[in-house]
């Protein structure tokens, strides 16, 4: 028998697409907004990350930083240049304190002087100085640049020499803001920035000197203007600290934890989004291919009582479904590099950013690829049903054996079609590909995929448990109801209506929409709540006892601030022992692999060699609460009452770093000593601290009336707007001379920008991936309209009014609706715990307002979808459909 | 409605066409289906409407039944003029006055037998006597022979069956007009022996105006009156000469009036 030449099967299946092309413009336009995520947020947030990870790296200046207290040995020197001769740049960053003083008096100050080499240094941002000329040029060995605070307290002006050490330099211009002041020391004194020729001419490097040392790394870029991935530099990381044992190693991202989670965070969850959006275009695809042939079987079974073979006509609509796919992916590659373009155009204003576009042929093809593979991925069930269909069909419906258990038909339909089940592990494998390209990680595809089929089984399985339940119920009160809501409700048993897996299909669509929205809006409040505006940007250094009050209330005073300061008292304590055992016995723990979130002090102070010679003992300002910002988690903070009779039987809280470091746990007992007096704490508390607030320089907290006898020197944290903090500056330095402030409100409003920025594609994004599946499942619901066609003639033809018939397809859309949005926001609220709770580490709290509002919502757009895609049947004539018989 | 019936003198016509045409356009084409047809038809009368394929006789009654606007002319159902009727004005006019059976069935099939045959009541009685539709549709179910049926969806009764529970729908509501387009033509000629009887039986006990259309001799033969079609033009109205009684149904209906 001659096969179905490919012409005239291709010849069948465009005349049929030509013929019915509003329809298909539904699956088109799926498979477009799925392949248009794909592709457009794929290459957009691709871009904007790449973007915002150099904004990273420029506040360490480089890729790398590896902190170092004492020249190195000629070993690690020779190690270190073998690093930089594979490609790496490198260069050296040297801070130590000296004193300053003007030529013409002979007052000296306390300056923290860096010395770094102006040809290379910063390798990521800039050292923005007044007036604006480059650092090359300022820095030359016989000038340097100072702060502004330097040059009130000196009497002096830019142009004047200033002597340091052995040398006279002059004073070129002022330093506004260095990149990577959040990564250097805090030390005391006004700022002096100065060549390494500089640094040698003045002599202040010498046997003894307490310097410490930065190495900065750059490492070679793969593409220009992008920087190297993030595995380049843990692999770097690893040899510097092969190389370099005794120092503190830290790469981009642990120099803002804030920033860099949320920029990992972003990525995971644009990359979900725009697989979600591939899925629900699938979905839309199966439910419009279902509607498709379910609209066809007759001109099928025709087909086949003319002797045609399943596979002959399966070769028709295979092509179909490759022109369907082909259109949509190439409709949605137009609109993923529309969304692209129009995204930075969109934002411009928002960003003050213009991630630069990039025309990526590789991802065009892939987004293609995509779509045309899930098109035919998710048609197949659907194509295969083909196969089922018998010709007697033109003579007579078929009896569906309605009335057996979904399930058993299910299990029925299982075992007579291996195809079938064939074709669904195709593509819960095509699935696991597409979603592991996309999420980078097979892990993370494998899981989305697995985790999809399992909900959607288990969606299968309530969606028809539900439908049985209410049929019981129809059964039972059927004649009882009023005649709209039965007629409404017995619509969703119409033969052939496949109410189960349209069901199924919309609780995952709801599931996938809600979900999205409840992770980003997780995702956005907590990277709000990292960017609060009131944390602390400018940090003064030794405030003694006497001055705390009046400098809060002077900082109050000041037009910029905004919260009330943190002062914070620190006690220099030594650590004796833990439960009897020595400190210098103790068996220490390796530090944690990405070391301490907060780099700005020391590696000293956290090795338990530092904690012995020094560490920082202060008390919280609530005698029941941590200190702003730090969070327990282990162990129970003490209450007003413990804090009281602490005297007696004093209690210790300690940073989880530490804590890990010397293996503490809650309840062990820990010897402290400060000015010569020990005592021994149990520990009742582990907190994490934020590393934003000025309390997390302190690791070690006790109740106040333990410490109150014990001199202290405070800290403070302030926050001021970064237009007012050289008035702040000013005004601090005329009453208190002596206080040093460190300015980082630059720095720290480069982060909050960056995240905010974050904040704002995190839901630009989102709110794409909604509205596009919004628009999927409305198509969805809208294909089921042709089979209503005939039902509202007939209902017409018996008298029934339009507002009537709408009465009852709005009862069927409703209870289709709510149903799907109930299961499908159950699965959303457990999907987004787990993905917060897993992927994005942050704790997910059940909105019950939210998911109620959302619950409505569903249920008004489904029978919004469904009116209008019903509207244009409930205006036709009757007649005309009846002729067509 | 008897008060229809009743109310109108024995003249006054049930139905009655007046130049009525339809054309339909379709791209540039227009095709004239109806040219200009008039006639009237007497409460009580049983007309069948006879042609050939195309000759425009289901057009005729689809026009009758006001399930479309016509090009031109009018129709009237006992002095009222449909043709240009608001579409649910036109709905309700239609549940009330017609009942329709089809030549292939169109059951809901979402509903049983019984919620099938009650529909017409549900979506135009206003008494809200929802026992006294129950029951009317019971016996009406009783009076086709398909009391044990009555909970079967239509996928699960033949086509004789389907068209049986058609019948009774079109009943229900005891129209004035019942209006049947090929009724036994999707079925064996026993089966449609059956429902032929069926139907007359049903209007003689309800007294009801039909029309039939039809392309069957021997269904026509039936009739009282024949009214044959072609090309759009009505080319014979005839009274069938053994039933040439047109008074018959009228009578019937009056003295009945269930």
């Amino acid at each position: 028998m001659a096969a179905l030449s490919y012409g005239t099967a291709l010849r069948i299946a465009t005349r049929e697409l030509r013929s019915s092309l509003g329809k298909f413009a539904f699956v088109i336009l799926s498979v477009a907004i799925g392949v248009a995520a794909l592709t457009g947020v794929r290459g957009f947030s691709a871009s904007f990350r790449s973007m915002l990870t150099l904004r990273a790296r420029s506040i360490m200046a480089g890729d790398l930083s590896a902190r170092i207290n004492q020249q190195p040995t000629v070993l690690e020197q020779a190690g270190l240049d073998k690093l930089s001769g594979e490609g790496n740049d490198a260069t050296q960053v040297v801070e130590l304190n000296s004193m300053a003083s003007s030529p013409t008096s002979l007052d000296p100050l306390l300056v923290s002087v860096k010395s770094v080499d102006p040809r290379k240094y910063p390798f990521y941002g800039k050292v923005e100085l007044t007036p604006a000329i480059p650092l090359s040029e300022a820095l030359t060995p016989s000038t340097v640049a100072v702060a502004e605070d330097l040059l009130m307290r000196l009497h002096m002006q830019v142009g004047d020499s200033i002597k340091l050490g052995n040398g006279l330099f002059r004073i070129v211009a002022t330093v506004q803001n260095e990149p990577d002041r959040l990564s250097g020391s805090f030390a005391a004194g006004p700022r002096v920035l100065i060549s390494e020729d500089g640094l040698t001419a003045a002599g202040l490097i010498g046997f003894g000197s307490r310097a410490t040392r930065r190495y900065l790394f750059r490492m070679p870029q793969p593409r220009p203007g992008q920087p190297s991935s993030d595995q380049a530099v843990a692999a770097l990381k690893t040899r510097l600290e092969s190389t370099l044992p005794e120092a503190q190693i830290t790469d981009y991202r642990e120099a803002n934890p804030a920033l860099t989670t949320g920029l990992d965070n972003a990525t995971t969850l644009l990359s979900l989004m725009s697989l979600i959006s591939l899925v629900l275009g699938a979905v839309g695809v199966a439910m419009a291919m279902r509607a498709h042939l379910q609209q066809r079987l007759d001109g099928i079974a025709i087909m086949k009582s003319l002797g045609a073979r399943s596979g002959q006509i399966m070769k028709i609509y295979v092509l179909q479904t490759l022109l369907l796919g082909l259109a949509g992916g190439l409709l949605g590659v137009l609109l993923g590099v529309g969304v692209q373009l129009s995204f930075p155009l969109f934002l411009a204003k928002l960003l003050h950013i213009t991630p630069e576009f990039r025309f990526d042929p590789f991802s065009v093809a892939a987004g293609l690829g995509a779509g045309l593979v899930t098109t035919l991925l998710f048609s197949l069930p659907p194509l295969l049903d083909i196969r089922g269909i018998r010709p007697i069909l033109i003579l007579r419906r078929a009896v569906e054996s309605a009335d057996d258990p979904f399930l058993m038909r299910l299990l029925r339909k299982l075992r007579g079609n291996l195809a079938q089940i064939g074709a669904n592990l195709l593509i819960l494998v095509g699935l696991v590909f597409l979603a592991s390209g996309v999420a980078g990680s097979l892990q993370g595809g494998f899981f989305f995929s697995l985790g999809l089929a399992l909900i959607l089984l288990i969606l299968l399985g309530m969606s028809a448990l539900t439908l049985l339940l209410l049929r019981l119920f129809l059964r039972g009160t059927r004649l009882h109801l009023p005649s709209t809501v039965r007629h409404g409700l017995a619509n969703l048993y119409r033969p052939g209506n496949p109410s189960a897996a349209l069901l199924a299909a919309l609780g995952l669509g709801v599931m996938l929409i809600t979900g999205v929205y409840f992770v980003q809006q997780a995702a956005v409040r907590e990277l709000h709540i990292s960017v609060d505006k009131n944390l602390p940007n400018m940090f003064l250094i030794d405030v003694a006892s006497t001055e705390v009050e009046g400098v809060r209330k002077l900082l109050l005073e000041q037009p910029g601030v905004t919260a009330e300061p943190e002062m914070i008292p620190v006690i220099n304590a030594r650590l004796i022992a833990v439960d009897g055992v020595a400190a210098a016995d103790l068996r220490v723990k390796s530090g944690p692999r990405f070391g301490p979130r907060d780099n700005s002090r020391p590696a000293g102070d956290r090795a338990p060699r530092g904690m012995m010679r020094n560490l920082n003992l202060t008390w919280a300002p609530k005698a029941d609460q941590p200190p702003p910002g730090d969070k327990v988690s282990e162990g129970r903070w003490w209450t007003a009452q413990q804090a009281a009779d602490s005297a007696k039987s004093p209690l210790v809280a300690i940073g989880k770093f530490p804590a890990q470091r010397l293996g503490l746990r809650i309840g062990q007992k820990v010897t402290l000593e400060a000015q010569d007096q020990q005592f021994t704490a149990t520990l009742a508390a582990i907190f994490d601290t934020d590393s934003r607030h000025a309390f997390s320089r302190a690791d070690f907290v006790m109740p106040e009336p333990v410490l109150r006898p014990f001199p202290a020197i405070w800290y403070g944290g302030v926050h001021c707007e970064p237009n007012a903090t050289s008035g702040l500056q000013r005004a601090l330095y005329a009453h208190y001379p002596t206080i040093t402030v460190i300015n980082v409100a630059a720095t720290i409003e480069v982060v909050r920008q960056a995240i905010l920025q974050i904040t704002y594609v995190i839901q630009f994004l989102a709110a794409f991936s909604i509205f596009a599946g919004v628009v999927i499942l409305a198509s969805s619901i809208a294909g089921t309209r042709f089979r209503r066609t005939r039902e509202v003639v007939v209902l017409k033809t018996l008298g029934a009014t339009r507002p009537r018939i709408a009465t009852i397809f709005s009862i069927e859309f409703a209870v289709l609706g709510l149903v799907a949005a109930t299961v499908g926001l159950i699965f959303a609220n457990v999907g987004a715990r787990i993905f917060l709770h897993y992927v994005l580490k942050i704790d997910y709290h059940f909105q019950l307002g939210l998911t109620l509002f959302a619950l409505v919502v569903t249920a008004s757009l489904t029978i919004a979808a469904g009116w209008l895609a019903s509207h244009r049947i409930l205006g036709q004539k009757p007649l005309e459909v009846l002729r067509e018989q | 409605m008897p008060e229809v019936l009743n109310g109108a003198p024995a003249s006054a016509p049930m139905i009655s066409v007046e130049a009525l045409r339809k054309s339909l356009r379709t791209g540039s084409t227009t095709v004239d289906i109806l040219k200009g047809i008039d006639f009237a038809v007497a409460p009580g009368e049983f007309v069948a409407i006879m042609g050939a394929s195309g000759s425009g006789k289901s057009t005729l009654l689809g026009l009758l039944a006001g399930l479309d606007n016509p090009t031109s002319g009018d129709v009237r159902l006992n002095g009222l003029a449909i043709s240009y009727l608001e579409e649910d004005k036109l709905a309700q006019l239609r549940g009330r006055t017609i009942g329709f059976v089809f030549q292939s069935y169109q059951l809901m099939p979402t509903l049983t037998a019984l919620e099938n045959v009650l529909l017409p009541y549900e979506l135009n009685d206003e008494s809200g006597d929802r026992k006294a539709g129950l029951e009317r549709a019971r016996t009406l179910l009783d009076s086709v022979g398909l009391s044990t049926r009555v909970d079967h969806y239509p996928v699960q009764l033949s086509g004789g069956e389907q068209q049986r529970v058609a019948l009774a729908r079109a009943f229900v509501l005891k129209p004035p007009i019942v209006l049947a387009d090929e009724p036994t033509g999707n079925l064996d000629t026993a089966n449609g022996q059956h429902i032929l009887d069926l139907l007359l039986s049903l209007n003689s006990q309800e007294g009801t105006t039909l029309v039939l259309v039809t392309h069957d001799p021997a269904l026509a033969a039936h009739a009282s009156r024949r009214i044959v079609l072609r090309d759009g033009l009505v080319v014979s109205d005839e009274l069938t000469p053994q039933q040439a009684t047109p008074g018959q149904g009228t009578g019937m209906g009056t003295g009945m009036g269930i």
